[in-house]
């Protein structure tokens, strides 16, 4: 009960950091994406079942305050996710390097499917461009929060998240 | 000799008391003036007096300066607590100035727009880099619907497209999904500004032989119904004709200051109006 609680409260805290307080201090190309860090927590530590579920919520959460197209980053989070938990089983999950590798990797997965699926099925120009353009400073921020979340003392127990 | 034996201490003192009765009669006349027993009191205690003095004034200024910094620490913690106050106070001011010189310019916009509108602020941003968009503080509640046009007191922020009880989501004029029908304000040339995402947007489907230049201002033409007609959007900054093709490549610059942007106007018409 105190640790789902304490999910909602962390989950609650990404929403409004990155939606409310980040933007104030860190130009846009820098905001971090807490949720896909999230996610990437989840799949390396958590069960398959509740997990996807939650994944694919977490995106859903993302695409409520972002952008236009409900379902987009949700559809994307559930596709890394299973994709992580499918070899998770063969890595040290408890490692913060792997971690950090992960949320690297997972955050261009990430930008790679939301690109993929917008230029399918919507009518954005230029979309290409600006991910392009962000993409590098993306990728070495959520690095930066990936690393910082290793230090969070939830990181370190053992435990599996349900 | 017993007699002086017996009389001897009484008669003794009357005669020293006669004694200092006539030397106190005798220096009377003379009282403004010393006499050679002042005078040698006085050269004997002379060397010893002024650095008996100093050093008594060392101890009076020690004591005193101890005194007062008993109270000092008080004075100076209550000094500091002032100053935190007051520096409180003044950024307080300072804010209050601002906002008040915000709300001033919006509230000219306000009055220029001739349609009942509502003010709104700014509470947080899109998640992602990728789209454009602003989260503000109304919603549904207060009369909010999709599409309804957003404006601040420099120009056009954007429009509404996503509207909960309480708050609403502002797709601005800079994302890439954004379209608003505009017209040149100098010669009246038409397009659509769409949004490059960057922070700029660019003017689309104007034809090659429109009359369009650098420093341009870009107002909004009326079409389309959401935006009333003439509110500016921005300034050209770039005008490329290529050889061959049908329109112009036209960047804009749009006027609203959208990273610092704290307050807008939602206009209160219904898109379709």
């Amino acid at each position: 009960m105190i640790r789902n609680a304490s999910a909602i409260f962390a989950l609650l805290l990404a929403v409004v950091l990155q939606t409310s307080v980040l933007p104030i201090h860190v130009a846009t190309p820098f905001k971090p994406d807490l949720l896909l860090v999230a996610m990437v927590y989840l799949a390396l530590r958590g069960s398959s079942a509740s997990g996807a579920l939650l994944a694919w919520l977490l995106g859903l959460v993302k695409d409520v305050f972002s952008g236009l197209y409900l379902g987009l980053n949700a559809f994307s989070f559930l596709i890394i996710f299973l994709v992580i938990k499918s070899i998770s089983d063969l890595l040290y999950a408890e490692s913060s390097e792997l971690f950090v590798v992960t949320v690297t990797a997972a955050s261009l997965a990430c930008v790679t499917l939301d690109l993929l699926m917008l230029l399918m099925l919507t009518s954005t120009p230029g979309i290409l461009y600006s991910m392009s353009a962000g993409l590098l400073p993306h990728l070495l921020v959520n690095a930066f929060a990936a690393s910082l979340v290793t230090l969070l003392p939830v990181f370190s127990s053992p435990q599996e998240v349900s | 000799m017993d007699l002086f034996k017996k009389f001897g201490f009484v008669l003794l003192a009357g005669i020293g008391i006669l004694v200092a009765l006539i030397f106190y009669s005798l220096n009377i006349p003379h009282k403004r003036s010393a006499n050679f027993v002042e005078r040698g009191v006085m050269m004997v205690f002379a060397p010893v007096m002024k650095p008996a003095a100093r050093v008594s004034g060392f101890f009076e200024d020690t004591w005193d300066n101890y005194l007062s910094l008993v109270g000092v620490r008080q004075e100076n913690l209550r000094l500091r607590d002032e100053i935190k106050g007051l520096n409180a106070r003044i950024l307080a001011a300072g804010e209050t100035a601002m906002a008040n010189q915000r709300l001033e310019k919006l509230l000219g916009m306000k009055n220029s727009v001739k349609l009942p509108s509502l003010t709104v602020s700014v509470v947080g941003e899109d998640l992602s880099s990728w789209f454009r968009t602003l989260v503000i503080d109304q919603g549904s509640t207060s009369g909010i619907t999709e599409g309804m046009a957003v404006v601040a007191a420099d120009g056009v922020v954007g429009q509404i497209v996503k509207v909960a009880p309480n708050t609403s989501r502002v797709l601005l004029l800079t994302d890439h999904t954004s379209g608003i029908a505009a017209t040149i304000q100098r010669s009246r040339a038409r397009g659509v500004v769409k949004g490059k995402g960057e922070g700029l947007c660019s003017l689309e489907f104007t034809t090659r032989e429109e009359d369009v230049k650098v420093g341009d201002m870009v107002v909004t033409s009326g079409i389309g119904g959401v935006f009333l007609k003439g509110i500016p959007i921005g300034e050209v900054t770039m005008v490329k004709r290529g050889e061959y093709g049908i329109f112009q490549t036209v960047t804009i610059r749009p006027l609203v200051n959208i990273a610092h942007l704290e307050e807008a106007l939602v206009v209160l018409r219904e898109p379709h109006d």
